[in-house]
């Protein structure tokens, strides 16, 4: 005889993903890359919050990120409290081709704080496929001042897609030691990525974390 | 100048297609008394107003007006408006609902925007 709980549907370990960061930065073409997420996401009109379903499978099951996205009302103003409410974990995303976007990553990470108070965060530097970049890799410094963790991201190619969702799946899990053991389906790059480029950043993001911050705490360029 | 419900009809035909193709075209319509409530901000004067309208980032907008009222406001032939619709920016499929208020004065045989509210309704 069959009990209840095992007839029930297995449990996804889920969390809400908040994911901000200025008009354009590139947050929506990111969360379409995740093909099944994009199938099965759900557009709530009174939140105006579009929610898609990314799941991972890792070393210790499958888990789910529900992330939120906006339909665009951070064009108009900042978001409200219930975007943020609830909130497990977060992206804060600026584009390295558009200063102003790096500039405004303190206001997302104070109002994300202010409502969801230490919820493991990333902060994402997307675009990094365009090699006229505005903000170099060794001028973020906002992460290590925070102790958030930073990934280059170019949503266009899929080039570091799943490192953010590894980290914060580490940081809910409490596991550093958690993997992702299967690949998502991800949208066909759009943009190549330039290998030898991508492997001098991330030296450059060794070298930068090795360097002294700088004094000024406001000052973040 | 006709009556008042042909005028706020007109006004908000005129209002969201000019601000749909080009919103540094609403100058006109405003002066240096005119009040703007957008959002958070609150900004008075043509030019800052024009200024907060062309800086907001988005490239596209597309307003759908679903709902207007019009009322005489004062004895001098003023207008209140009230707009609620549905506006859709750059390549975003999914619909932002909205409200809006205008009152309009008339002024040397037209109408200038005194007060303008705007809201978008989510929670």
């Amino acid at each position: 005889m069959a009990t209840e709980a095992a007839a029930a549907p297995p449990q996804i370990p889920t969390f809400k993903l908040v994911l901000v960061g200025d008009g354009g930065t590139g947050k929506t073409t990111f969360v379409k890359r995740h093909l099944t997420g994009e199938f099965e996401k759900k557009y709530i009109a009174t939140l105006g919050v579009e929610v898609h379903p990314l799941q991972f499978t890792t070393s210790f099951g499958t888990i789910c990120f529900n992330v939120w996205d906006t339909a665009g009302q951070e064009k108009f103003g900042g978001l409200r409290d219930g975007y943020y409410i609830q909130g497990q974990c977060g992206i804060i995303m600026f584009d390295v081709t558009s200063r102003i976007t790096y500039k405004n990553v303190p206001n997302w990470y104070r109002d994300l704080e202010r409502v969801c108070e230490k919820i493991p965060i990333v902060l994402c530097g997307n675009k990094v496929d365009v090699k006229e970049r505005k903000v170099k890799t060794g001028a973020v410094t906002f992460h290590r001042k925070k102790n958030i963790q930073y990934f280059e991201i170019s949503a266009k190619s899929n080039y570091n897609f799943e490192k953010p969702f590894l980290w914060l799946a580490r940081k809910l899990v409490g596991n550093p030691a958690l993997e992702f053991v299967a690949a998502p389906a991800l949208a066909p790059p759009e943009v190549q990525v330039d290998q030898q480029l991508m492997a001098q950043y991330e030296e450059q993001l060794k070298s930068a974390a090795a360097q002294p911050l700088p004094e000024d705490d406001d000052d973040i360029i | 100048m006709g009556d008042f419900k042909t005028v706020g009809q007109q006004f908000v035909n005129f209002y969201y297609s000019t601000f749909d193709s080009g919103r540094a075209n609403l100058a006109g319509l405003y002066r240096d008394t005119s009040m703007l409530s957008f959002e958070a901000s609150e900004i008075m004067g043509t030019q800052a107003i024009i200024e907060k309208l062309s800086s907001l980032p988005f490239q596209k907008v597309q307003h759908r007006v679903d709902t207007m009222d019009t009322q005489p406001s004062n004895s001098q032939g003023g207008l209140m408006v009230l707009v609620t619709g549905a506006l859709l920016v750059d390549d975003s499929t999914n619909p932002l609902h909205f409200c809006q208020v205008f009152q309009l004065l008339p002024h040397d045989g037209s109408y200038y925007v005194q007060n303008d509210v705007f809201r978008l309704n989510y929670g």
